[in-house]
Parts: C-alpha cells; sequence; structure tokens
C-alpha cells in the first residue's frame, strides 16, 4: 500500500479547494468572533468573515498578520497569548512555548481535550510516506518542550525508543539502535549527525551495523549542510527533511525526495511576493503565508510566516497532490554587501569545507541591512585553539573564493553558538 | 523477571531508569502508564494542586515513562501544565514561564537548570520565589535549600517516581504500585502489579533511608 489515507492524500484539486473553503467557512467566523487579534485587524481592514465566499475572496481579501503585529499586541496589552486565544481560559489544558531560535520563547496555549490529544492525524500519513509502519520501533531523539513527539509515533501504532536530544550522550543512541533494532529516526540535525558520528568512532561502533535496520530518517530544524548529509549518506539510510509550515502545519518529505508535503485540509498555504501581496509563480521564491483550518484554540489566520520557500501545487509523481515546498531561508537573514544580497545558505559550504569549522556553526553579524564588507561569527571544534590565525585565514578564503568577497571573521568556540539556540538551530543571523 | 500483561496494545513505549550503575532502556505498557495517570492524580492533589492552578514539568525525553502520567494527571485534575527540559539551556524557558505566569508548582527542578541559571545570572530565590512548590531532585534539593528557599524533594527512584507532600517531609512512592527497601545505604524498589518488566528489589541510584514501605529521605549532599 502507498498510502495511509489515500483519499485524503490523493484528492483532486478541486476537492481540496472546496475542502478548504468549507473549513474557512468554519474557521473565519469563529477566530473573527474570538480572537481579540483577529477581530481588529479585520476591522481595521474593513472585512467581515461573511464577505468570503470564495478562496479568491479570502486571498484579496483577508488582512494579514505577521510577527511584529503579534509581538506589539502581547507587549502592549500585555497578554502573554497575543490575542490569539480563542477559547475559555479554563479550556486551556496545556501551555507549551516556541523554540525560541531569534528571540524569546512564545507562549502556545493548546487544549488538548477538543482536539482528541497533542497529535495532529496528519503525521501518520508522513509516516507511512516515509516507510515506517504500524508495529514498527520508531528512535526519537528530540527535546520535551515543544511536547510529546513520542505521541505520533503511538498513535501511528508503533512503539517509540525514547533517547535524550544530547549531543554528549549519542553512544545511548547506538546502543539502543543496535538492541531495539528501530526502523525510523526522529530527528536529526547537524549537531546530532556529528554527535552520533563521534560516538561511533569513539565507542567502537560500526555505522552500518548501528543503523542496519532503519528505512527512514527525519532531519528537523535547519536543512543539513553538505559535510553532515556526507555523513548521513554514508549511514546508507532514506533522509526525509522535515520543517514547520508557518506555526500552523508540518511539512515532510516524501519518497521522491523533491518537496516537502503538508496536508492541506489542515493548512491553507499561500506563497506570496515577501515585500508584496500578490502571489508568486510555481516553485519561485516567496514568502509563506499559512491559515489555520483546523486549530481553534489558537488559529493563525493569513499568518506571513517570514519563511522564504519555493512553492509548487503541480501533483507529484508519487501521487500526492498536496502541494510541496522546499524551504530557503528566514525573510531578512540575508545582507547586503555593496549592493549585493548574501544569504546564510551561501556562506554555508565555505564555512563547513574548512577542516576545524565543519559543523557550519557561524553568524553573519548584520550590524545593518547594507554592509560594506561581510562580517562572520564563525565556530570552531576542540583542538585547535592552537592555530586559530591559520584557521582563520582558511574561513576567509574558502569564503573570499566561493564568494569573491573577503570577509571579516570572528572565531569563537562551537559551544559558545550552540548556547545561543535551541538544540537544533542556532540563529544565523546575529545584530552584533 | 517478566510478567506477562494481557494487553494487545503495542507497547506504550521504551523509555529508561537509572539503577545506580547505568541508565537501563525500559519497555513499558500503555496499562502500566494508565495505571500511573491516576496516581499522579492522587499525588498532585495531595499536594494541594487544584483545578485552575498551573504546573510547570522539568523532564527529559529518556524519562518520558516516569513524567507522561505526571502530566496527564495534572491535566485530569484540571490543572494546566507546561514543559521545559531539565536542561542548563532550558533555564531560560523556565525563566520565561515562571514570569509570564502564575505557576502553583515547577516540579523536576535539577542541577542541570540550576546550573542554567547560575550561566543567566538569576539567582534561585528571584525565579523561583513566587511559586508555593517547587519538587526538587537531589543534588538541586540542597543547592535550593541553600539559599534558603524550602523545596519538596521529587525524586525519580529507578522506574518509580517518588514525591514529597510537604516541604522538606519524605519522598513517596505510589504504594499501589511499588514497595521499597533499603540496602547498604541504596534504595531498592520492587513492583507490585503486573508490568512488561517486573522489578524484584532492583537497585537504583538514589541513597537514602526508608520511613517505611513506601517513603524515604533521599540523602543529601550524595549527588552535588
Ligand atoms: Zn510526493
Amino acid at each position: 500500500m502507498t498510502y495511509f489515507d489515500e483519499v485524503a492524500e490523493t484528492r483532486s484539486r478541486a476537492d481540496l479547494d472546496a475542502m478548504q473553503l468549507e473549513r474557512l467557512g468554519l474557521m473565519l467566523p469563529h477566530a473573527y468572533e474570538h480572537s481579540p487579534i483577529v477581530r481588529a485587524t479585520w476591522e481595521e481592514a474593513g472585512v467581515h468573515p461573511r464577505d468570503i465566499r470564495s478562496l479568491a475572496d479570502f486571498t484579496e481579501r483577508a488582512p494579514f498578520i505577521d510577527k511584529e503585529t503579534l509581538r506589539h499586541w502581547r507587549e502592549d496589552r500585555r497578554d502573554p497569548y497575543a490575542g490569539l486565544l480563542c477559547v475559555p481560559v479554563d479550556d486551556v489544558t496545556t501551555i507549551l512555548s516556541s523554540s525560541g531560535t531569534t528571540g524569546e520563547p512564545t507562549l502556545q496555549p493548546q487544549d488538548w481535550g477538543a482536539s482528541g490529544g497533542p497529535v495532529r492525524a496528519g503525521l501518520s500519513r508522513d509516516l507511512w510516506m516515509m516507510g515506517m509502519r504500524p508495529g514498527d520501533r520508531v528512535m526519537v531523539v528530540i527535546f520535551t518542550f515543544r511536547g510529546p513527539a513520542f505521541g505520533m509515533v503511538q498513535q501511528f501504532g508503533a512503539v517509540p525508543v525514547l533517547c535524550d536530544y544530547d549531543a554528549g550522550d549519542m553512544i545511548r543512541f547506538c546502543e539502543l539502535s543496535l538492541e531495539f533494532r528501530p526502523t525510523g529516526l526522529y530527528s536529526l540535525s547537524s549537531m546530532i549527525v556529528h554527535a552520533i558520528a563521534e560516538a561511533c568512532e569513539q565507542g567502537g561502533f560500526d555505522p552500518t551495523d548501528v543503523f542496519s535496520s532503519y528505512r527512514a530518517m527525519v532531519q528537523a530544524g535547519e536543512p543539513l549542510g553538505a559535510r553532515a548529509r556526507g555523513i548521513v549518506d554514508g549511514w546508507g539510510v532514506p533522509l526525509f527533511e522535515h520543517t514547520g509550515v508557518g506555526d500552523v502545519g508540518t511539512a515532510f518529505e516524501c519518497p521522491e525526495h523533491d518537496g516537502l508535503h503538508f496536508w492541506e485540509d489542515d493548512t491553507l498555504v499561500e506563497n506570496l511576493d515577501p515585500e508584496g501581496t500578490e502571489p508568486v509563480g510555481d516553485r519561485e521564491r516567496g514568502e509563506l503565508v499559512a491559515t489555520a483550518l483546523v486549530n481553534r484554540t489558537t488559529p493563525l489566520i493569513r499568518y506571513r510566516s517570514g519563511d522564504i520557500v519555493r512553492l509548487t501545487r503541480v501533483p507529484c509523481p508519487c501521487g500526492r497532490t498536496h502541494s510541496k515546498l522546499w524551504p530557503v531561508g528566514r525573510k531578512g537573514d540575508g545582507v547586503e554587501i555593496q549592493g549585493r544580497k548574501i544569504l546564510p545558505i551561501d556562506v554555508w559550504p565555505a564555512i563547513e569545507s574548512v577542516d576545524e569549522c565543519s559543523r557550519g556553526l557561524f553568524q553573519i553579524v548584520r550590524e545593518a541591512p547594507q554592509m560594506d564588507r561581510l562580517r562572520l561569527r564563525v565556530g570552531y571544534g576542540p583542538g585547535c585553539a592552537d592555530r586559530l590565525g591559520a584557521v582563520r585565514d582558511d574561513v576567509m578564503a574558502a569564503v573570499a573564493d566561493l564568494l569573491d568577497a573577503v570577509p571579516e571573521v570572528e572565531l569563537v568556540p562551537d559551544a559558545d553558538l550552540l548556547k545561543l539556540g535551541p538544540p537544533h538551530k542556532i540563529p544565523r543571523v546575529a545584530p552584533r | 523477571m517478566t510478567a506477562t500483561v494481557e494487553d494487545t496494545r503495542p507497547l506504550w513505549g521504551i523509555a529508561q531508569y537509572e539503577d545506580g550503575t547505568r541508565r537501563v532502556p525500559w519497555p513499558v505498557s500503555h496499562a502500566e502508564i494508565e495505571r500511573a495517570m491516576g496516581g499522579a492524580v492522587s499525588t498532585l492533589a495531595g499536594l494541594g494542586v487544584t483545578a485552575g492552578e498551573r504546573v510547570l514539568w522539568c523532564t527529559l525525553l529518556s524519562e518520558a515513562a516516569h513524567f507522561w502520567p505526571l502530566l496527564i494527571g495534572s491535566m485530569l485534575g484540571g490543572a494546566q501544565f507546561s514543559l521545559a527540559d531539565a536542561t542548563a539551556p532550558d533555564a531560560l524557558r523556565v525563566g520565561m514561564f515562571v514570569r509570564q505566569l502564575e505557576y502553583r508548582a515547577v516540579i523536576g527542578v535539577n542541577e542541570a537548570v540550576l546550573d542554567g541559571f547560575d550561566e543567566l545570572e538569576r539567582s534561585y530565590r528571584d525565579v523561583f520565589g513566587a511559586v508555593s512548590i517547587v519538587g526538587a531532585r537531589p543534588g538541586a534539593y540542597e543547592r535550593l535549600t541553600a539559599v534558603g528557599l524550602t523545596p519538596y524533594w521529587f525524586v525519580l527512584c529507578g522506574p518509580a517516581v517518588a514525591m514529597a507532600t510537604l516541604p522538606g517531609g519524605p519522598a513517596r512512592v505510589d504504594p499501589n504500585e511499588w514497595a521499597l527497601t533499603e540496602l547498604d545505604g541504596r534504595i531498592h524498589v520492587t513492583s507490585t502489579q503486573p508490568r512488561e518488566t517486573a522489578f524484584d528489589n532492583t537497585p537504583t541510584a538514589i541513597r537514602g533511608s526508608l520511613v517505611d514501605e513506601t517513603s524515604f529521605y533521599p540523602e543529601t549532599g550524595a549527588h552535588s
């Protein structure tokens, strides 16, 4: 069987549109009625949910909300839920928080009673899509603060093997893999990939043996750099990229490994000109704008995520009709150096080509949107503190070679940069 | 050592517990977790946590079989709960929660979280001063006591969870599930209900002195 839920995963575009419109018809009056920030935003725009009779009405008329609007609401009105809470506060069962990569974590109230639990049904489709099956064991390596990731494995009918997201403890990952022979792994980041490789070396584990039972591994957080990707390729297990969809949904790669599907029955996504309101073309870079179709606790409506993606609605060769996206970066993550836009993704290969900086931990230091010279803060691994001058020269040469621009480079220990982020990623642009 | 539990569902999961020498993989059934949820409701009621109040749990994923029943138990009792990792970097998150919202209890605080506050140069009194129940693990308990706070013992005692119902009082396991013994100053645990993995005088990482078959005082200073 190719699909976990063939009907849901292969609906025609017309069916998907009809379903989205029907769900919008329920969600918009609910959000307008109960969410103070949605009400204020729509009133200010002079739009009412009854004005929205088609998806075209929605994309032409519905006003946007962005991170800044939410932050202002949170701070100015001292509302920790940023005006998004649509249920009585007594109905909230659980208050989780965002990862906080680019600032302090923000609160995420949830109603596990009303939603039937903490895990969305679409995740079972994702696990099946990647080759896992009910009855399997699935290694779960993740932090806990986002909630029970292991719940998606249990809901699917598989057994989670629980391992702390601790780069210093990956020998345990190897031992658990050998003892319990999981078929799936959720989740890898560059940091964990390097840590597993080191644990195999230190503990005398043969990676081929450690990974022999796995059929699928999920990468979450930042895309892996080429170096980490090379290590994973050596393990011989298909890697599936995974990302969040505008704080509303999630997206996973399918076996075609050409884009990440998200489920359009729970998330309505537009891809718009980052500086405007018009949609960009199929597979062109744009800003992901997301609307919740199912989450009635804190629904985001036309949320400009700041995530730059490419997106296609063309049905995938895998047979799934739901759209796919490719993450590109964050809006505003770049810096303009003498008129030329440079993104972290542009610098990355040069940094990790230097052995001492192979973990690819670095930040663009952006004191202003436009600067004369590229400034980088670059992490180095243990054991090279006595030759930092040479390491700096190597980094400068590698970047100059790739980008034709000689950067200023400040070297710091990898550990200092890792402290700046949640465990699976770091802020790639720093104001100073 | 292994008892068969009549349950056709797959395992709840494979978590871990500490036996004094290492962390041991621990297969757990759904039935065990469901029984523990009932015990957790009583534990929280015994602490005086009531509907409408909030509890923040500091946890690690490998400890999910210990904590998951407690989280759901807080929810079943009508309290709201939040989650932070019991790691130094996540001290930032613990601090964010208790600053923005009122928490009746913060439970599972360990030495790593306190190390995180040290790095942030936040005093423990400043962070926890307004929280009436701080459930602290061995090591963290002593450090909080040293600055004049009055934490409650919270102990992962092998596969069992032991929590005090009074500040400074003994930590107690669920009497319907566990019996404790002490051997050479080390707490051992025996399971009294059917489990995927049965425990029979299994050593734990916890040193302490028994008060009775289900409660004990951890030895202070044994973990710092
Ligand atoms: Zn596909």
